[in-house]
């Protein structure tokens, strides 16, 4: 493998490979902006320049392919002065309004001035300012604060496929905006939040909600679809405020879109069930009443098992284990997306990352060899329902419903009978993408009420049932 | 969407096609040709010259705002663009400009009330040994003093 | 006795007739000869020992940039020609392309010969529409006489020519603004490398020349490179150059001398006739407004590129501007510096935020409100955006700032000292 020099380090690399890369392998980190390793190559800001032997000019590093014995110094007197010339002409014209700016915290531009900046402003000129548009409800515009960058428009272009953030009018007047003053279109705007360097453009979901260094981050996996997105949940005082994209070159690269970003909030729903709640016969139930339930579906004729794939595995493992020995002559379906009721019925939604399940772990059910459900109207005696929160609820025609899982209010208008469980970000468990690549559901914050995992209100049933069982 | 350029535009455009390999390049022939018509480009039109060439309306804004000579805005019948710039400054260019700005009462960037005359600054038009210039719409009119510049206010309102 | 190329013919608007370039000045017959007799590697060859070279303001040979276009390429390639005239000062290729367009067209042919070109464009600046008439004319009239088109002289060769207008930019003399653009882009200049001779305009090898390079290009194969290189009075020029020369001078005008053969004060005093209303001589700029600026005592300095750049500036588009006592120097830097400011791509964060930063502190200095700290800030300032950006506009507006506060403090001084208020 050819090697280059950075620093006085000796660094291996592939050709190709760009020097702020190949100096990440060392350890080194050259401070960028334009940059963005999604993105192409623009070597705009001019924050990464950088002394390499030989070369009359300080030369941008994202722009420059390392080179077998290139010698590359980051912190030549030359590099570290045009750095911070960089840094005062991108500060020019910022307001400097990290207290009130929801990016503070996790901001390149601030952490770039306190690590290549200077502590003084000479500028005394008033600054530029500009009148903002209103971007939809996604993002939060901050025009004032944009260094121009341009990766939101090349992420438009690139990634999203639509042109619609735009670079209108030149030099100083420079202007970052979007068509005509449009709002966005982009079912994957929230990605404009996470690759801006600055605060100038933000969630409107985020805004004024939490400084960024308070939440905590838990790696885990997006449940929107069979994709498999890789995500971080951010969460403080248990309370979920974010979830961003997760680097996974394999599968979202570095990117997630809208529906998967802001699915958390349904488990934050006040109208989520969070409590057992029983019918009109048994309003206010404890969990000792559920083995009685369970028992009154073993000696009913037609039993149906809906099994949802947005289970983790390990759940519906469970379920079917309980089935076998409690319910045995109960049928078991998955169910999920309608229309997508098998793997090879799934498939891109779109040319970014969206797939047809809008469920997580079709593929998992069909490894546990579940078959789907085929009917549109559900017809049993009885049915249970287990449920992770997003697969779509079949109809059901049964006198005796009952759902475990996590469902709302308007859902389960017709159930007799709720064991509260837990959402995605609430357990562990593996799902299995359309790849057939399985990852693991990390618990990023506590159940709240009296939801259980799933494993758990199995067992309670079958002690209840057991302890009812010895009774009689 | 219905059609507001006229024949003569597309018929303009048909003769460019072949030229280009890419169709991307008739951009800014095409803004040339449907400023022609209107004077400046209204965004109906940028949006119609979008769907002609096939490229988003995003890129045709983005190319508009760039360039000068768009008139993103209406401008008057005549547009007046004084050359500033330094040949043209060493040759009174700047009081030319102020002359302009009192007999016209406007100040640049401006258009007269009547529509006739719009008064911009110019940057180096390439007229810098017979400066100081100005271009009025399409024509060049070189050599300038306050004379000159008055015989031609008074031919244009004609 | 000065030989000249291009001035006799300049002038009379007739001469830009197919008619008068055919009889007065054996039209084509170089094109017929390079095509019918030359290889386009002998071609390449000539223009390499004619020591032509680029008459944009970078200097580079000419021969040498056709040398870099791959021979074989699965690309087609392309000649470009750079007629965006739009430094400051200069008005030298708008002779050609108004008086004698047919040297251009034959130039353009040769050189796409040359490089294996078959579809040449000529990107003329938007406010060129009386010259992009003339030679849209010129053109179709060689177009007629199967000049250009299908199998040129009966040869298997044939190109097209396509005359393609800007819309007022200064950066897209940058020749990757240029292609960028031809393309149908904003003028925005383009990460190098690749270089436009490997990939150039829509992707495909390209050399870009400015006008009068390409308009030298008949003439190198009528005479013979080394006829031509001789013309040059130094080593490492060729040929001869247009100046414009404009500014205080009793005779502005587009003047045609051999290459290092006057120095620049022979060029104010002889061509242009000594300084208006004889006043004394106080600054040259000497190369269009990005060049820095000359003082009186440095303007014995030979006139071509090396010399120039011996004492720290440069030739660049031949443009000589000549400034006298009359003049506020001051002013005139800021004016200099407002048009870098105003023509700034916006990109690159040098250039953006720096230019317009330079000019409100030439502005503060001006209207009377800037500190000697102010003068060194600015100076500072344009040191950091010279050598930091995409692009050479960055350069050429630190330059002028660098050296006129270099070479006139005084008169910055005078201002921050309240001296000069009237402003």
């Amino acid at each position: 493998m050819p090697k280059c020099t950075i620093d006085g380090k000796e660094i291996e690399f592939s050709a190709g490979e760009n020097l702020v890369k190949v100096a990440k392998k060392g350890g080194i980190e050259i401070p960028v902006f334009c940059y963005h390793p999604g993105l192409s190559v623009v070597a705009q800001c001019r924050m990464c320049l950088v002394e390499i032997e030989k070369m009359p000019k300080l030369q941008t590093a994202c722009s420059t392919p390392a080179a077998d014995g290139m010698i590359v110094r980051t912190q030549a007197d030359s590099a570290v002065k045009a750095r911070a010339a960089t840094m005062e002409f991108l500060l020019l014209n910022h307001p400097l309004d990290c207290p009130i700016c929801d990016k503070a915290g996790e901001c390149d531009l601030q952490d770039n001035s306190f690590g290549h900046g200077s502590p003084s402003m000479r500028s005394t000129e008033e600054r530029r300012t500009y009148v903002d548009v209103d971007m939809g409800p996604v993002i939060q515009k901050n025009m004032n604060r944009c260094i121009h960058c341009t990766r939101c428009i090349r992420f438009g272009e690139e990634v999203a496929g639509i042109h619609e953030m735009v670079a209108v009018k030149r030099g100083n007047n420079l202007d970052i905006t979007t068509i005509d003053g449009k709002q966005l279109k982009t079912e994957y705007a929230g990605n404009y939040s996470d690759i801006c360097p600055t605060g100038s453009l933000t969630l409107k979901d985020f805004r004024f909600q939490k400084r960024a260094w308070m939440l905590k981050k838990t790696d885990t996996v997006c449940e929107g679809c069979s994709k498999g997105c890789n995500m971080e949940i951010q969460q403080e005082g248990n309370k979920v405020y974010r979830c961003v994209p997760r680097e996974n070159l394999e599968i979202n690269r570095y990117w997630m879109c809208d529906e998967g970003r802001f699915n958390y909030h349904y488990t934050q729903d006040p109208l989520r069930i969070t409590r057992l709640k029983g019918s009109a016969f048994s309003p206010t139930p404890h969990w000792d009443e559920v083995g009685m339930a369970f028992k009154k579906l073993a000696n009913g004729a037609t039993v149906q098992i809906l099994i949802g794939t947005d289970l983790t595995l390990e759940e519906m493992q469970a379920i079917i284990d309980f089935a076998k020995t409690q319910l045995p002559e109960a049928k078991l379906f998955h169910f999920g997306t309608p229309g997508v009721r098998r793997t090879t019925e799934d498939g891109p939604l779109d040319q970014i990352l969206k797939m047809k399940s809008k469920t997580a772990n079709l593929n998992g059910a069909e490894l546990l060899g579940l078959s789907p459900l085929e009917t549109e109207i559900v017809k049993a005696e009885s049915v249970v329902v287990f449920r992770g929160g997003r697969a779509a609820l079949p109809k059901i025609d049964s006198k005796n419903i009952i759902g475990v899982g996590v469902f709302k209010e308007s859902e389960a208008s017709g159930f007799n009978m709720i064991l509260p469980s837990l959402a995605f970000t609430e357990k562990n468990g593996t799902i299995v993408n359309h790849q057939g690549k399985s990852q693991l559901l990390k618990r990023a914050v506590l159940p709240v009420g009296q939801c259980k995992p799933l494993p758990e209100i199995l067992m309670l049933v079958l002690n209840a049932k057991k302890r009812e069982g010895a009774g009689t | 969407m219905a059609k507001i350029l006229p024949e003569v535009f597309y018929n303009e455009m048909k003769k460019l096609e072949p030229r280009y390999p890419q169709r991307k390049a008739l951009i800014l022939p095409a803004l040339h040709e449907a400023q022609k018509v209107y004077g400046w480009l209204p965004s109906d039109v940028m949006d119609e010259v979008a769907e002609f060439i096939g490229v988003h309306p995003a890129q045709i804004r983005e190319v508009a705002s760039f360039y000068t000579m768009y008139n993103l805005k209406p401008v008057g019948k005549v547009h007046l663009k004084i050359c500033t710039n330094v040949a043209c400054c060493l040759r009174g260019a700047d009081e030319l400009m102020d002359y302009a700005e009192k007999k016209l009462g406007i100040k640049k960037g401006e258009t007269t009330p009547d529509g006739l005359f719009t008064l911009s600054e110019e940057e180096c038009l390439g007229a810098c040994t017979t400066a100081p210039a100005m271009m009025a719409n399409d024509e060049y009119v070189e050599n300038l003093d306050l004379q000159k510049f008055n015989d031609f206010l008074e031919r244009a309102k004609k | 006795m000065r030989q000249t190329l291009f001035a006799q013919h300049f002038g009379k608007p007739s001469n830009a007739s197919l008619a008068y370039y055919l009889t007065a000045m054996h039209g084509y017959a170089s094109a017929r000869k390079a095509l019918s007799e030359m290889t386009p590697d002998q071609v390449i060859e000539e223009v390499k020992k004619s020591n032509l070279r680029g008459r944009g303001g970078a200097g580079f040979p000419t021969g040498m940039k056709w040398g870099f276009i791959p021979k074989q390429s699965e690309k087609q390639k392309y000649l470009v020609c750079n007629a965006d005239e739009s430094e400051p000062g200069t008005c030298k290729d708008r002779q050609i392309l108004t008086y004698t367009p047919h040297l251009l067209i034959e130039g353009l042919l040769i050189g796409s010969y040359a490089i294996g070109c078959k579809h040449a464009y000529v990107y003329i600046r938007g406010e060129y529409t009386h010259e992009a008439k003339v030679f849209q004319k010129a053109v179709d009239e060689a177009y007629e006489k199967g000049f250009l088109g299908k199998n040129i002289f009966g040869s298997p060769y044939s190109l097209d020519i396509t005359l393609h207008r800007g819309a007022g930019a200064y950066i897209c003399g940058e020749e990757t603004a240029l292609l960028n653009s031809l393309e149908g882009k904003r003028g925005e200049p383009r990460v190098k490398p690749p270089f436009p001779a490997q990939s150039g305009a829509f992707g495909g090898p390209t050399a870009v020349n400015n006008v009068e390079s390409i308009a030298n290009v008949p003439f190198i194969i009528s005479m013979g490179g080394e006829p031509f290189a001789k013309l040059g009075k130094l080593d490492k020029s060729g040929g001869t150059r247009l100046i414009s020369l404009s500014g205080h001078v009793k005779k502005p005008g587009v003047y045609e001398i051999q290459a290092g053969e006057l120095t620049l004060r022979q060029i104010i005093d002889d061509l242009g006739g000594g300084i208006l209303n004889d006043r004394k001589l106080k600054a040259v700029i000497p190369g269009g407004s990005s060049a820095p600026v000359l003082t009186a005592e440095e303007v014995d300095v030979v006139y071509d590129i090396e010399p120039l750049m011996k004492i720290g500036t440069m030739m660049g588009s031949a443009a000589i501007m000549v400034v006298s006592e009359d003049a506020d120097l001051v002013k005139l830097l800021l004016r200099i510096t407002k048009f870098y400011a105003h023509e700034s791509c916006g990109q690159c964060t040098p250039c953006r935020e720096g230019c317009q930063w330079m000019e409100s502190l030439l502005h503060k200095i001006v209207h009377g409100h800037g500190s000697t700290d102010d003068l060194n800030l600015l100076v500072d300032v344009a040191q950091n955006i010279g050598g930091k950006t995409l692009c050479a506009l960055g350069d050429a507006a630190a330059g002028p700032v660098i050296s006129f506060v270099k070479k006139f403090r005084p008169e910055f001084e005078e201002y921050i000292k309240g001296a000069k208020h009237h402003a």
